[in-house]
Parts: C-alpha cells; sequence; structure tokens
C-alpha cells in the first residue's frame, strides 16, 4: 500500500484511474448504479485538477450528446454508464457512428431487461456492439479483473481516437464494487487527438442526414471498409491453458475469470480443458478462435445473458465443424464450481 | 448576402418564403457586425433547421432532434474561446429538448440558443407543436387545436423562470428584421462579454405548412406576436 | 405509341416537390386497379419540403406486384430540369421519356434517352388552362399512352383531386388539360424552347440616386419583399427566378432605399442602396 505502483481499488476507481492514464480530459454522466462512482471519482479528481473537465447532465442522452461536443473540438471525453442508461446513450452513440467521432463509455453491466438489478449480469453486449439504428460499427472491449478495468480503461482512448468508431469497455457490477490490488505502471503513448470541426478558412459542416440512399450508403461503404481493414489489428483475446485442451470454454468478462479457476479445477482432475477469453468481443479475434476451434472437440460457450455473447461467436465460427454448447444464465453470475458442474457431461 | 453565409451553398434548400432565412441572414449580419465568423460554431437540429448544414462559412454540426442545447454545452465546455450557438425549431426546443434547454439555462451555460418559432413540426409536412395556438388546425389537430393538448406554449417565459438573472432572454420576430438582429447580437455578447447563457425565440413564418401568401403569413406572424410578445423577456 | 397489351409498365414519374407528381401518380394506381389491373406506388423524396427532387415510381400490370421499384422504366415523365440527372440510370434503349418541353430543353436528354417525346405542358396550361394544371394534362397524355379508359380516369383523378377543386371553373379547367392531354400531339424532332427556365443573370437597376440588383438566381418568389415595400415600389415581373416563379422588379422612382426588401428577403435576392452612402450596408 506504500507501493506508488500499487493501489488497492475497487473496479470503478480503477476505470477512473484509468481514464486518467489514457489522456481523458472530460467526462459527461449521470447517476446510475452500478457507475456512479465512475462519475463520482472523476469528478473528485477534477476539483485539484483544473484541466479536467466535468458535468453531471439531466440524463444520459444529455451526457452522451455532450460527450459528442466536446469530441467536436478535439477534446478527449468519455462517459459511463449502465443499464437503462446505457439504453439512452444509443441515440448519442448512434450519431457518432455515423459521422466517426471516437465516443468512449464504460459500460458497467447490469440486469436486464429495463430496470432489471442493478447488480450484474453480461446483457448489453448487444448494446454496446449493435445498438443504435446503424450495423454495429463500433469496438467492445470486456474487462475480466479489476487490473483490466484499469488497463482497458486506458487502451479505449486509444482505440477509439486511433480508428474514429465508438469504443466501449464491458464491465459489470460486481466489477465496479470489488477491491482488488492493481498494477499502475502501464506506459501509455496517447494517440493524438484531432479536431472534427476543423477551425480552419474552410468550415467544416457536419451533417449525418442524407436526401437519398446512394449518399447514405456512400458513407457508410466507407466505414464499413475501414472497420472491417482494421478489425484483425484490434481484435484481442487471451488463451489459457489451450495447448493441449480437446474442449474449451469461450467467455468474457468477469465470467472468464470465474471459468478460469474452474480450468484450473477440472486440470486438477485431468481434464484438457482451456479457456479462450475474448478480451475485444466485437471484433471478435476470430482468427485465434477458429484455429483453436479446429483443433478441439467441444467449445462451451459461457456468458450471463441469453446468447448474446453466443450469437457473436457462432455467427463468426460459421462453418466450422466444432460442437457448441451454449451455457447462458442471464442476469446472473457463475461461480467457478458451477461452470465445472454445466462443463461436466 | 453577409460575408458568413457560404456563397457555395445559395440558392438555400429552404422553402420560398421560410422564416429560417430571414432569421439566418439576420444572424449572418450579426456575425458579421461583430466580426465572429471563424469563432462561431454552429449547431443544428434535425427538422427544417437540419437546412443550414452548409448555410454558414463557419464550422457547423447537425446533431439529433432535441439535442443541439447539450452538443453545445459539451463543446463550449471544453473550449471557451468559441462562440456556441444552438439553433433549433419549436418541435427540437419545446418538445423533445425542452429539458435540455432548461437545464442549460439552469445552470447558466455560456451558450446561446436560436429558436426559430413557426408553431408546427414544418419538416414532417405541418403536425401540431407546443406552440401551436388553440383552435389552429395543423395535421395533426386537424379541427383545431384544443386545451387538453395545452395552449401555445411561451418559451422564453418558462426558461426565464428557472434561468439565472444574468441570462439573456428575448423574444424577437422576423416582421423587425433589424430589431432581430440587435436581439442576436446582445444574445451572443451575452456569451462573449459576460459568459452568461441567451436564449432567443425567433416568431417565424411558415407559407408552405400554414399554406398562405406572403401578405397573410406576414399577418399571421403579426397576430402571434400579440400573444408572444417580442422583447426581453 | 401506346403499347399496353398484357405487359407490365414500369413508370417513373418525376419532377419537384409541389408541381403534383404524387397526386396523380396515386392516381393512375387508383384507375388502373378500378379499371382491373394491379397497381402499385411508392414515393420518393429529399429531405426538403420545397424543391426537392419528386419522384415516383408506379407499376401497372396483371400480374401480382411484389416490390414497388425497379432498376429501368418503360415510361418516364420528367416535368423539372433538377429531376433529369435523377431519372437518368432509368432509361433503356426501350423507354420513352415525356417531358414538359416550356420547361426542360429537349437536348437535355440527348445523351440520356433514344426515345423523347415532347410536350409544352406549363406554357399550355397558363395559356389555355389553370397554370396549376400542367400535371393532370400530362396525366391526361399517360391514360392515353397507357390505352386506359379516360372517362374512369378522370373520375379517378377527381376523387384524388377534390379537395383541390374548390370552384366548378377550376374542376372544369382541369378536366380540359386532361383532355388536352388525352388528345395531345406529343412533340418528337421539334420541340418546343423552353420558356420556364430560370434566367441566369442579374439584373441591375440604377438612377440618380439609387442603385440595386435583383438575383433571379437566388429569387425564390416568395413576395415577401413586395409585402413589406413601404413605397410600394416592388411588383412581380416576367423573368423567373429558382423555382420558374416571377421575380420581383423594382421601380426606382418609387423606391426610398430603405432596405427593408434587404433586409426581410430570405434568400439575400435582392439589394438597394443609395449611391455613395458609404453606411448603408
Amino acid at each position: 500500500m506504500t507501493n506508488r505502483n500499487k493501489q488497492l481499488v475497487t473496479g470503478n476507481e480503477a476505470a477512473v484511474l484509468g481514464a486518467l492514464a489514457g489522456g481523458a480530459e472530460a467526462m459527461f454522466g449521470y447517476p446510475i448504479t452500478p457507475a456512479t462512482e465512475i462519475l463520482q471519482g472523476w469528478i473528485n479528481k477534477a476539483q485539484t485538477d483544473k484541466s479536467l473537465h466535468f458535468l453531471q447532465t439531466e440524463d444520459e442522452t444529455s451526457a452522451g450528446f455532450a460527450v459528442c461536443g466536446a469530441l467536436l473540438n478535439g477534446t478527449k471525453a468519455f462517459t459511463a454508464s449502465a443499464g437503462p442508461g446505457h439504453v439512452l446513450m444509443q441515440d448519442p452513440v448512434s450519431m457518432a457512428e455515423n459521422i466517426r467521432l471516437p465516443f468512449v463509455g464504460i459500460m458497467m453491466q447490469r440486469g436486464g431487461p429495463s430496470t432489471g438489478t442493478v447488480n450484474f449480469s453480461q446483457q448489453e453486449v448487444n448494446l454496446a456492439a449493435f445498438g443504435g439504428n446503424g450495423d454495429g460499427l463500433r469496438i467492445v472491449y470486456s474487462a475480466s479483473t479489476v487490473q483490466e478495468m484499469y488497463d482497458l480503461s486506458i487502451k479505449i482512448f486509444n482505440t477509439a481516437w486511433k480508428y474514429m468508431f465508438p469504443t466501449f469497455l464491458l464491465g459489470d457490477g460486481y466489477l465496479g464494487k470489488m477491491e482488488s490490488e492493481i498494477n499502475l505502471t502501464k506506459s501509455v503513448n496517447p494517440v493524438h487527438s484531432k479536431k472534427l470541426l476543423r477551425e480552419q478558412k474552410i468550415p467544416t459542416h457536419l451533417k449525418n442526414c442524407y436526401s437519398s440512399e446512394e449518399e447514405l450508403a456512400e458513407i457508410l461503404k466507407q466505414n464499413i471498409y475501414d472497420w472491417n481493414k482494421h478489425k484483425n489489428v484490434i481484435a484481442e483475446s487471451d488463451k489459457y491453458r489451450t495447448g493441449d485442451a480437446s474442449e474449451i470454454i469461450v467467455a468474457h468478462g468477469l465470467v472468464a475469470s470465474a471459468a478460469k479457476e474452474a480450468v484450473d479445477l477440472m486440470r486438477k482432475q485431468n481434464r484438457k480443458i482451456g479457456l479462450f477469453r475474448a478480451i475485444t468481443v466485437h471484433p471478435l479475434d476470430t482468427t485465434a478462435l477458429s484455429v483453436l476451434a479446429k483443433k478441439v472437440k467441444k467449445i462451451h460457450l459461457i456468458e450471463s445473458s441469453q446468447n448474446q455473447f453466443s450469437r457473436i461467436v457462432k455467427y463468426e465460427l460459421y462453418g466450422e465443424t466444432t460442437e457448441i454448447v451454449e451455457h447462458s444464465k442471464p442476469a446472473e453470475g457463475f461461480s467457478p464450481s458451477e461452470i465445472v458442474d454445466l462443463v461436466q457431461d | 448576402m453577409p460575408k458568413s453565409w457560404y456563397a457555395e451553398s445559395k440558392p438555400h434548400y429552404f422553402c420560398p418564403g421560410c422564416g429560417h432565412g430571414v432569421t439566418l441572414k439576420q444572424l449572418g449580419y450579426a456575425i458579421d457586425d461583430m466580426n465572429i465568423q471563424e469563432d462561431v460554431v454552429f449547431g443544428i437540429d434535425i427538422g427544417c433547421s437540419l437546412l443550414a448544414w452548409n448555410f454558414l462559412a463557419c464550422d457547423t454540426i447537425q446533431t439529433h432532434h432535441g439535442r443541439t442545447t447539450p452538443v453545445m454545452v459539451g463543446y463550449k465546455m471544453t473550449k471557451p474561446s468559441k462562440v456556441a450557438l444552438a439553433y433549433m425549431g419549436d418541435g427540437g426546443g419545446y418538445a423533445i429538448g425542452l429539458q435540455s434547454l432548461l437545464h442549460a439555462a439552469f445552470r447558466n451555460n455560456p451558450v446561446t440558443v436560436i429558436l426559430v418559432n413557426n408553431e408546427n413540426y414544418a419538416m414532417t409536412g405541418g403536425q401540431m407543436a407546443p406552440t401551436t395556438e388553440l383552435g389552429v388546425a395543423t395535421t395533426t389537430s386537424p379541427n383545431g387545436k384544443t386545451i387538453e393538448f395545452g395552449p401555445g406554449f411561451k418559451g422564453p417565459e418558462t426558461v426565464r423562470s428557472i434561468a439565472s438573472k444574468d441570462a439573456f432572454i428575448a423574444r424577437a420576430s422576423v416582421s423587425n428584421p433589424l430589431l432581430l438582429r440587435n436581439i442576436l447580437k446582445e444574445a451572443m455578447e451575452t456569451q462573449t462579454e459576460k459568459n452568461n447563457f441567451s436564449f432567443i425565440e425567433v416568431l417565424s413564418i411558415c407559407p408552405t405548412n400554414w399554406k398562405t401568401s406572403a401578405e397573410d403569413s406576414l399577418k399571421r406572424v403579426k397576430e402571434m406576436e400579440k400573444y408572444y410578445p417580442v422583447g426581453k423577456i | 405509341m401506346s403499347k399496353r397489351n398484357n405487359q407490365t409498365y414500369k413508370l417513373l414519374l418525376s419532377g419537384e416537390g409541389g408541381q403534383g407528381i404524387q397526386t396523380i401518380a396515386k392516381a393512375l394506381v387508383a384507375t388502373s386497379i378500378e379499371q382491373g389491373l394491379k397497381a402499385s406506388y411508392l414515393p420518393s423524396f429529399g429531405v426538403e419540403q420545397r424543391g426537392t427532387p419528386s419522384i415516383a415510381y408506379v407499376i401497372i400490370s396483371n400480374e401480382n406486384i411484389n416490390y414497388p421499384r425497379f432498376d429501368s422504366a418503360d415510361i418516364i415523365m420528367a416535368l423539372a430540369n433538377r429531376a433529369v440527372p435523377r431519372i437518368s440510370k432509368f432509361v433503356t434503349p426501350n423507354t420513352d421519356v415525356l417531358f414538359d418541353s416550356s420547361v426542360i430543353r429537349a437536348n437535355t436528354f440527348s445523351k440520356i434517352a433514344v426515345h423523347k417525346f415532347g410536350i409544352p405542358a406549363t406554357s399550355l396550361s397558363r395559356e389555355k388552362f389553370n397554370p396549376k394544371s400542367y400535371n393532370v394534362l400530362m396525366y391526361g397524355i399517360l391514360i392515353k399512352m397507357l390505352d386506359l379508359n379516360p372517362d374512369i380516369s378522370w373520375k379517378s383523378l377527381k376523387n384524388q383531386l377534390k379537395d383541390k377543386f374548390k370552384t366548378k371553373k377550376i374542376e372544369s379547367e382541369n378536366k380540359d388539360a386532361f383532355e388536352y392531354g388525352i388528345e395531345a400531339v406529343l412533340e418528337r424532332k421539334i420541340f418546343f424552347k423552353p420558356t420556364f427556365e430560370t434566367k441566369a443573370t442579374i439584373n441591375y437597376y440604377k438612377n440618380r440616386e439609387k442603385k440595386g440588383i435583383i438575383n433571379p438566381a437566388r429569387c425564390k418568389g416568395c413576395g415577401l419583399c413586395i409585402e413589406k415595400c413601404p413605397a410600394k415600389a416592388l411588383s412581380f415581373g416576367s423573368d423567373l427566378g429558382v423555382f420558374a416563379t416571377p421575380v420581383p422588379i423594382v421601380d426606382l422612382n418609387k423606391c426610398i432605399a430603405c432596405g427593408m426588401c434587404h433586409q426581410i428577403c430570405p434568400d439575400g435576392a435582392i439589394f438597394i442602396e443609395k449611391i455613395n452612402n458609404k453606411e448603408n450596408k
């Protein structure tokens, strides 16, 4: 605790530290459990660091649009929300998706739909990846530990500003509240921000409404091209004990951490099982996963939602003949021993 | 035409006789008079105001419906040297965007909101709006607006009731373009010189959806001025 | 030229918002169904309320129609210059292009269409019928081309337009336009020269004390300047503006150079000032 490079923090506190380290300059948000501490933490930091901007807005939609406003002049702005607030965010995120604003959001998933619970789920994958009225040109990371709440909160800013797509970090209510000691020694090379309203002699006129199908189609074609061009570089995953595995668990977020422990338990029983953990849920690291899929006999998809993640995985693995078994527990977590039981035949 | 108008986009997309053209001309001259063309960031709503997306020779951002105010609040907060204008219609400002308008006033955010009021949702074909007066027929009030939908909504008065005393709030009309220009200037100076919130409602005409001639359009806006008084609020 | 014989017709009607394209499209569909055929209709607009290209896809067939759009048309009707670029991709060597030759120059189609048929509909309407009835005239021509029954077709159109026929006079003017269209002989080689085009050059005015400009390429003919002028110095002239509607002219003798026309003009189309007065912006 006296080591300056280590700190005992909650996941939400780690997110604030990560955002700061990642170059964040402004946060706009609205209180909502279990993300409220991120807004509070940021505002506390802003009391002593006057270069930081903040505003608690009148609702999540305004928060998201205020983020868009700040992004337009090149400010690294972000928001944090959850559940129903995440739903409201789709209005501003859709605008960001159309005009390529590097919108950054940290979404602490809770039970849904509707008010649901304030506690935990993995049910906001669809929202983050495919929400709004577009085709899902967003980048979504999923944190599985408090350390990752810090590391990935740094990364999302660079990813957003490098590739100019809305970028999200999915956490959840357990991660947000649990405490863990984290390493703060990540070195960051912040990507330069750019002004989208360019402030040049020739004015920049940005619109997101088009008169004809063809006009919009041209814009989308370019956006889709860019997304596809970079998706393999952006996609990230982690393989745990998969070298000799005859079956794997595929999971993300905190569920993957429980699965990691389950893998260790099963390995003690000499079961040849490993874990493929998606760090990016969208784009999924299909390259790595399909190599693994060809090697193993069975894939166990485990998530705290009704197949939101599994739908992505199955889409990406289309053509592979490996048996896939889905274990869905929407709005409820999995303990490691529970996973062991589920995975037993 | 004003220097701050973007010549390449003329003739512009607004209908013949549209009050947006009159308002934007006076706004253009106000910007010229204050010499702030390079500092202005022009936010517009959906609705007919979206047709101004390339109207001014200033950086412009078209936002979602009712969301122009928070976009400009976020922009201005992080780049205070710019002059943030949020331009919208009566639908975007008093229906879907009323919450954000009120809160920007409540927080005294130093943005300038310009709301063009033609008493209907014009872009979508003339539906009833909060500012539609009682008895007026629209496509969603075919027999005339009745009291259960509220009388004509008095925006500046409402905003005044919760705004900071230093905020500048006024109503102008396209029937008096020079007064409109002065009010616009005073509003923008409230932002540039005093760092306070400013809000201007402009009573405007919509010959297309009102189905009126030039003469009748001007007569109607004069009638509107009896219910919606012009001047500082 | 009429080629109906158990054939499916794909018609593309195009013009500008405000020209009544959708009205006649809907009437075509209604009357086709009335006359025992199957028909479908789909409008396509730009965003603006006025001046936006207005397009209607109409399919008339003996067979069931599943999808309302198509890539190439059998008949195209064009009523505005700004609509021509939009329709060019629907033209095939067999497409008949019908156009208002008093508004669109025939040679606009030279690289686009093989079969073009002109009719000076706007000019005829102003001269003989009701100035706004040119779309009804075109409807008459289309009914003839499709070999549909004129009486039933007129009834369908009348039903469509009943709110607009405010007086018996207006109704009979439109009926005359329709009947003219049924009997019309279309221009095939020699075409009317357009008289309803936006004037390309600015009108300058000057006398000893005042000078000014009125720019038809900006003027939309709204009439606000005329209403606001305290000296009644402005009135509609004969030059045409952006939407081929009349542009004002100024009588400098009556004009007092107050600047009100300029302040009220939404389009920046008029500006009159006193000479040598540097303060007048």
